[in-house]
């Protein structure tokens, strides 16, 4: 039997293919405009990639934020469950997850992959990747090297907004001043696993905590994290498809 | 969610002959009182021979108008209510047209964000404070409210003419009972698993309280709960929910919708346009003032000091609607409740009840976050 998980994100869009044994397959591509092409498109290439024919796909659960529009899914489940099961499929003992996606951040509790309570931030985009996107844009720095670029800082500049459009003025005003990049990416990304860390640490984690989500690929993000909760995190070797993996898990079990 | 109850036709219906009424009222001198809240007791007014509507706005539309006045990151019900009069006084069209036939708006000195803007309302309306003390255990606060109670019945009395006697304060005590009695009976009828109407039907009859006069809103809630009483319910599935916190004045519902959309049910609210209207008799024994300060004082708002009577209450309402979790409501820059949510929060967790917090204002912009928060939540829960 083979399952298959489908995480319409806000930013990105991933697909995993599950057999009873093993991940299959899995693709991760940018949501364009539309969540049901994204999903269709990316699923189309994923199956033909790992030469598996559709019929073969036993049932396909969606979750993420379009996952309403992902109408060839059999059903939709939050991705907060969705982690939760992904999660607990690669780290059994995981009490946390932190999981800092490309709209949200989340916070969940669990208890043998089973969600216990959970928290989100507000509705802006501060403590998220998109925060990470703009501010990296406006330092001129590829999203992807921020992480590796702030390791190397020495003094972190100290980035007090957390609005992103004010977060990015003041990463233009440091420039002016002459601040090196270095410091300012360890200031941006400090800010954030700053902000972060306050959720985990209100909805009580204290250990066996995986850190998941598109900006888990982030090693300035990690270490930032890690140094502010006080423990080593758990990041799964592909972080971003945990609730896409969790979707897949639980269409195993679910009715088509 | 609609429960398909034909008696909740009346409440749809009522304004505009509500309107008609207030109208007809006030070309025969009758005078009427506007006011915010549940601490200022309807019993004092009717008794001088007035009439009131609550003027708690839950609509977004008048918002901008407030804002040019108000600061921005106050609670979307005082801006959303002062922007309807400044509207209405600078001959707008966005207010509803009850907010024109106010005489006097008898406010109270609850949030600071109200009490703020209290101070503007003079330019527009006619209006005066009832003060509250704010330790209501306090020695002497009590003897202070009633105080306070005494000084609005003289304000009243002035404006309408009309002495407020003990009589017709203690028949007026008896009526308002009277409705407490006929919403006990509603909300008993929610106990029913399933329960035979959706909680989105019951926010408008609740916010319906408010606007109709008594008699004519007892008269629709006893047809309501005779057709509740025959009805086997259908309509209302899935988990059962609890809602406590701010209000949702008239034109909000936007919280109760998604959740019930969502495949649960709302059995009970411990908020204002919930329980807290009316869970508490006033005493009908000889006293009717004393009565009054005491049951109008121990209202469990989370403008009080310690608040310790409503903690207990939503844990004893959790416990008796049977609810599988609670959704704690607040509006956005309500610091009162949102900061009494961590209080609430580990009541119920040591009595094991899970609760997902909300704060929202009255945009529609978070109304997909709202839905992810509310679908994990039921997942969690089931």
């Amino acid at each position: 039997m083979i399952t298959a998980g489908i995480d319409a994100g806000a930013a990105t869009t991933k697909v995993v293919l599950l057999s009873e044994k093993e991940i299959v397959g899995y693709r991760i591509a940018v949501t364009a405009f539309d969540f049901l092409i994204a999903a269709e498109d990316l699923f189309s290439a994923l199956l033909s990639s790992a030469g598996i024919r559709r019929e073969e796909i036993d049932t396909i659960y969606a979750t993420g934020y379009g996952r309403n529009a992902v109408i060839f899914a059999h059903k939709t489940i939050s991705e907060i469950t969705a982690q939760a099961k992904g999660v607990h499929s690669l780290f059994p003992g995981v009490q946390g997850i932190i999981d800092v996606g490309g709209q949200d951040s989340k916070v969940i509790v669990v208890d043998e992959g089973k969600v216990v309570d959970f928290l989100m931030n507000d509705k802006c985009a501060a403590g998220t990747g998109k925060f990470l996107e703009y501010t990296a844009k406006a330092l001129e720095v590829p999203i992807t090297d921020l992480g590796m670029l702030s390791l190397a800082s020495r003094h972190p500049a100290a980035i007090t907004s957390m609005c992103t459009v004010f977060a990015e003025s003041e990463v233009i005003s440091l420039r002016a001043r002459g601040i090196p990049k270095e410091d300012i990416a360890a200031g941006l990304i400090g800010g954030i696993a700053n902000r972060v860390g306050v959720m985990a640490k209100r909805a009580g984690l204290k250990d066996h905590i995986a850190f998941v989500g598109g900006v888990a690929k982030n090693a300035g993000m990690r270490a930032s994290l890690e140094k502010e909760l006080g423990v080593a995190l758990f990041v799964p070797p592909e972080p971003q498809i945990t609730a896409a993996l969790g979707a897949a898990i639980a269409a195993r079990g679910g009715n088509k | 969610m609609q429960s398909g109850l034909k008696s909740l036709d009346f409440f749809t219906d009522s304004y505009n002959s509500r309107i008609v009424q207030l109208n007809e009222e006030r070309a025969k001198g009758i005078r009427v009182i506007g006011t915010f809240c549940l601490y200022v007791p309807d019993e004092i007014i009717f008794a001088a021979g007035a009439d009131r509507i609550v003027l708690c706005g839950g609509r977004p539309d008048t918002i901008p108008v407030a804002e040019q006045s108000l600061p921005r990151n106050i609670c979307p019900l005082i801006k959303s209510s002062f922007g309807a009069i400044v509207d209405m006084c600078c001959g707008g069209d966005l207010a509803c047209p009850h907010v024109a036939l106010v005489d006097l708006v008898v406010a109270e000195a609850t949030c600071d964000g109200k009490k703020k803007m209290y101070e503007i309302l003079p330019d527009f309306l006619l209006t005066y404070v009832i003060d509250l003390p704010q330790k209501p255990d306090s020695p002497k606060a009590s003897e202070y409210f009633l105080s306070e109670l005494w000084k609005f019945a003289k304000i009243l009395e002035n404006l309408t003419g009309r002495e407020v006697t003990d009589g017709s304060l203690r028949e007026e005590i008896r009526l308002s009972n009277e409705t407490k009695r006929l919403l006990h009976r509603f909300f008993e009828l929610r106990k029913r698993d399933p329960p035979p109407i959706t909680g989105s039907d019951v926010l408008r009859v609740m916010q319906k309280q408010f606007f109709l006069a008594p008699a004519q809103f007892r008269e629709g809630v006893s047809r309501l709960c005779d057709e509740m009483e025959r009805v086997i319910p259908d309509a209302c599935t899935g988990p059962r929910i609890m809602i406590s916190g701010c209000p949702m004045a008239a034109g909000n519902t936007k919280v109760t919708d998604v959740i019930e959309e969502k495949g649960a049910t709302i059995v009970v609210e411990e908020s204002c346009t919930g329980t807290r209207s009316f869970w508490d008799f006033v005493d009908e024994g000889p006293d009717p003032w004393n009565a009054l300060a005491e049951r109008y004082l121990a209202i469990p708002c989370a403008c009080m000091t310690p608040n310790d009577r409503r903690i207990a209450r939503i844990v004893d309402l959790a416990k008796e609607y049977k609810v599988d979790g609670v959704v704690y409501y607040t509006l956005q820059f309500c610091h009162a409740y949102n900061i009494e949510r961590l209080r609430v929060q580990k009541a119920l967790k040591k009595e094991k009840i899970p609760m997902l917090a909300i704060e929202s204002d009255y945009g529609d912009s978070d109304v997909e976050q709202i839905g992810i928060r509310v679908d994990a939540f039921l997942e969690m829960i089931e």
